[in-house]
């Protein structure tokens, strides 16, 4: 009767390990710490360059943030590439397919979102234009971004679900807010951008440089 | 008792080390030689064992390349790997289940 028992606890141990080495395998497992700090860092940076050059007209904004995200896009793209090469491992791994096919519908939302709003914010009545494309759009950006960060964290460390749901979260509660009286569009628009993809993302960064395991470990 | 799922159990696959290799492949189409040596915290020399005993018995197969002029060893599962690990998932879920009843 306990060798039956230790044979099904055994059976029971063996599925277990199974599992948590298939969840591993299947985990992206890069450095993040590098990759959050560099954002952190553009983000930081652009929100001080576009206030400090008045890029103050919805059109401007939305151009200025679309360079910024590219140079952000690049940047860490060229960061996970020099990581996979230095351990001699594909770039293009199933968990980075995985976490890029997660990532990709909600910015791909914010992109047309971007366009649409890019093309019609012309067109609306003046004291919209600026709450439209300075203020609506980039908490939509946050919103997204915070999604798109949720649905890669199933493939992801833990914690990277959580990031998300501080974009979620902070994005949903500012739209409830409004612009307050005592600020300005300009202040509060490259405010709202230096806060969430600035700050955010190099708060996270420095936490993950302290705690990553060996820089790969999920 | 019913002994026989326990004695059906693929002794290739029921070491710890190739269960381990072969648990992380059916997670994933491929793996690169250093993605499993530093998950598994196995030595090089090991893992290459195993890896070899998986790939005589005909579970694995590997492919040599090259990356940016350095050597990439990646390993899959074959179709024979496959259906081998999920006859030995399902005889472990036997084992349970006939211990449970």
């Amino acid at each position: 009767m306990q060798s039956i028992g230790m044979e099904s606890n055994w059976a029971v141990e063996h599925l277990q390990v199974i599992r948590t080495l298939m969840e591993r395998s299947a985990l992206y497992r890069r450095a993040l710490a590098p990759i959050m700090i560099y954002n952190g860092v553009v983000g930081l940076a652009a929100a001080a360059a576009g206030w400090g050059l008045r890029v103050g007209s919805p059109r401007g904004f939305i151009i200025f943030w679309a360079a910024v995200c590219a140079v952000a896009m690049a940047g860490s793209f060229l960061l996970v590439r020099r990581q996979a090469l230095k351990e001699s491992e594909p770039f293009w791994s199933p968990p980075t397919r995985r976490v890029t096919q997660a990532f990709l519908p909600p910015l791909a939302a914010g992109l047309i979102l971007s366009v649409v709003v890019l093309a019609g914010v012309d067109s609306a009545p003046a004291h919209l234009d600026k709450v439209i494309g300075m203020l609506w759009l980039p908490l939509g950006w946050v919103v997204l971004y915070g999604c798109a960060f949720h649905a890669a964290g199933f493939f992801m460390p833990r914690g990277m679900k959580l990031f998300g749901w501080a974009f979620i979260l902070g994005g949903c509660g500012l739209f409830a807010l409004g612009i307050p009286d005592w600020t300005r569009p300009l202040v509060y628009a490259y405010g709202i951008m230096g806060f969430f993809f600035g700050g955010l993302h190099l708060a996270y960064g420095i936490y993950l440089y302290f705690t990553e395991k060996n820089g790969n470990e999920p | 008792m019913n002994p026989e799922p326990f004695l059906q159990l693929d002794r290739v696959i029921h070491e710890k080390g190739r269960l381990a290799i072969m648990s992380m492949l059916a997670a994933s189409p491929e793996l690169s030689f250093t993605e499993m040596r530093d998950t598994l915290n196995m030595t090089d020399g090991n893992l290459t064992t195993h890896i070899r005993t998986l790939q005589e018995t005909g579970y694995l197969s590997v492919t040599k390349s090259f990356q940016n002029n350095r050597p990439l060893t990646t390993c899959a599962l074959t179709a024979a790997g496959k259906k081998a690990f999920s006859n030995y998932i399902n005889l472990l879920e036997q084992i349970i289940r006939q211990n449970k009843a």
